[in-house]
């Protein structure tokens, strides 16, 4: 007897979007299959968040399609946990942290439904996973960088979800949030979840990642990390912009001798 | 007139008087209530274009129906206000015009309309049409029993249904990409949103004025938000500062005849904003500039 084939669990098919008329994802073809811990990284503009958008349907696809567990993502949203970038929101936005984490249970309780003890209950624990316990009812504008993103994890923890999906969770973040927050990622992935990230850190990236795509505009290369993060790789992906480095590094080692 | 006493009483409050001034603190409450989400979504300007846009509704529904009925205009001017919302999407999205500048265009174009259909009205001496202009500026002392109980009313289901949506609204406004990608329709919620703004500036006409009104649905909120930093407590006292105001207005424009409502509110709405600017707790600038002080102290 065969085993049923399983559906790859987050995959896209040719996938291509563009803003206006101006395309910034050409034909993604990338499909995981097995929980783990994904990097989406690429230089700026390279179209990373574009793609966790276009997953979640939050950008229009002009062409291909993308599937969690093999169906569309209208029907599977509950199973999909979400962070967005941190500067999408107000934090002077008069909601305390815990009325922020309580946001990842709204899906599930469905309209009108106010939250109770079960759901805030899922709130205190994943507050506290994420080392937030002692400011529960603070303001959100009064926390740091790395604690908003932090509420952020809280809320997506909140979800209860499979698959979890981060927009560059580390941008702007001090070193402590940094471990707490790739600690709890590194949990889930042990709790059989598939965690993918869009991460602009190379040097974080070969450390953190099981596996890693490379993105410019176009799919360079996708696989385990150090397969997929080599020189010529990285070459392909950043293009002019690794030389433009190299030359600035020149630059500055030749006028150190001069001088 | 003399009371038997033979004390001459200071004001005489009639039973109409009363029902009117607590109609139009149940508007001023529900504006202030319902702004507080105009405000927080950042579409403050908004409510500012239909409020300028009812004036064309009102004179197209007197033209119309031929009588001065309060529902009937009221209707008329939430239909037109409606109408220059959706012409407000329609410029964004197929002109790229930004919202900006769309809402400008918006303001200024409907309310040139409305103020030519209704000095028209006027200059030709049609029956009736001489009060029109007392939508300009709000005229609460020209108010029956029956339209106070009806602006009461609207009112009070559009809080109720404000409250009854509180959880959703709050996550839209705060998060819209999250609320999209978790499934609530985003874009829905900002109709609703809106709607209630639009309504909310309708019936606040007789008390502020298509110019006026919409500082009843900006002011109260901003004041509010200077002394919490909750949702619930922000609509609480943003309706109570709204409904202060209103009553200001109604009162005094009651005893001085010919003051027109909408600028004593108004008025009464910026010295609540002045005060919570200068006075709240933590936001305030007193207490800022101890904390600064307190700062360099140290």
């Amino acid at each position: 007897m065969q085993p049923p084939p399983r559906e790859p669990i987050l995959e896209f098919h040719d996938v291509t979007v563009a803003y206006g008329r101006r395309p910034v994802l050409w034909n993604i073809d990338l499909a995981i299959d097995e929980p783990c811990l994904f990097g989406i990284i690429g230089p700026n503009g390279a179209g990373k968040s574009t793609l966790l958008k276009a997953a979640l349907g939050l950008v229009p696809l002009a062409g291909g399609t993308v599937r969690f567990f093999g169906q569309p993502f209208a029907e599977v949203r509950r199973r999909v946990g979400y962070v967005p970038q941190r500067e999408t929101v107000d934090w002077d936005f008069p909601v305390s942290v815990s009325d922020v984490v309580l946001m990842g249970t709204y899906a599930r309780l469905g309209w009108f439904r106010r939250p109770g003890p079960r759901e805030r209950e899922i709130a205190r624990e994943s507050l506290a996973r994420v080392g937030l316990a002692d400011v529960a009812g603070r303001q959100i504008g009064k926390l740091s960088g790395g604690q908003q993103q932090r509420v952020f994890l809280a809320r997506a923890l909140a979800q209860q979800a499979d698959v979890y999906v981060l927009d560059e969770p580390m941008a702007g973040v001090d070193a402590r949030s940094q471990d707490l927050i790739f600690g709890v990622l590194s949990e889930l992935r042990k709790a059989g979840r598939l965690v993918v990230v869009v991460h602009h850190d190379l040097r974080t990236a070969a450390q953190w990642f099981d596996r890693v795509a490379l993105i410019d505009m176009r799919l360079v290369a996708a696989g385990p990390t150090a397969a997929v993060l080599t020189p010529q790789n990285l070459e392909r992906t950043y293009a002019g912009r690794l030389d433009l480095l190299d030359e600035l590094g020149r630059a500055v080692e030749e006028r150190g001798r001069t001088s | 007139m003399t009371d038997p006493a033979g004390i001459e009483p200071l004001f005489a409050i009639s039973h109409n008087t009363l029902v009117v001034a607590c109609g139009v603190a149940a508007v001023g409450c529900g504006a202030g209530v319902i702004g507080c989400f105009g405000v927080l979504r950042k579409r403050a300007l908004v409510g500012d274009a239909a409020a300028h846009a009812t004036l064309v509704g009102v004179a197209l529904a007197f033209l119309a129906t031929g009588r001065r009925d309060l529902p009937v205009l009221l209707v008329g001017g939430f239909l037109s206000g409606l109408a220059a919302l959706g012409v407000l999407v329609l410029l964004r999205v197929f002109t790229r015009t930004r919202e900006d500048a769309a809402t400008a265009i918006v303001l200024s174009v409907s309310f040139g309309l409305g103020i030519t259909l209704v000095s028209g009205i006027t200059a030709r001496g049609i029956p009736g049409g001489a009060g029109l202009e007392q939508f300009l500026l709000g005229h609460t002392a020209a108010l029956t029993t029956a339209d106070a109980i009806l602006l009461a009313a609207v009112s009070a289901a559009a809080v109720l249904l404000l409250v009854l949506s509180l959880k959703e609204a709050t996550l839209v406004a705060f998060d819209s990409s999250f609320a999209a990608a978790t499934g609530w329709p985003v874009a829905i919620m900002d109709y609703f949103l809106v709607a209630l703004v639009a309504v909310m500036v309708v019936v606040g006409l007789p008390a502020a004025g298509a110019v006026l009104v919409t500082a009843l649905v900006v002011i109260p909120p901003v004041a509010a938000r200077q002394w919490t930093d909750r949702v619930p407590t922000m609509l609480l006292l943003s309706g109570v500062f709204g409904l202060a105001s209103a009553l200001f207005g109604v009162a005094v424009s009651a005893v001085v005849p010919r003051l027109a409502t909408g600028p004593l509110v108004v008025l009464a709405a910026a010295f609540i904003f002045a005060v919570s600017f200068v006075a709240a707790p933590e936001r305030g600038w007193w207490a800022r500039h101890r904390q600064r002080l307190a700062a360099e102290e140290k």
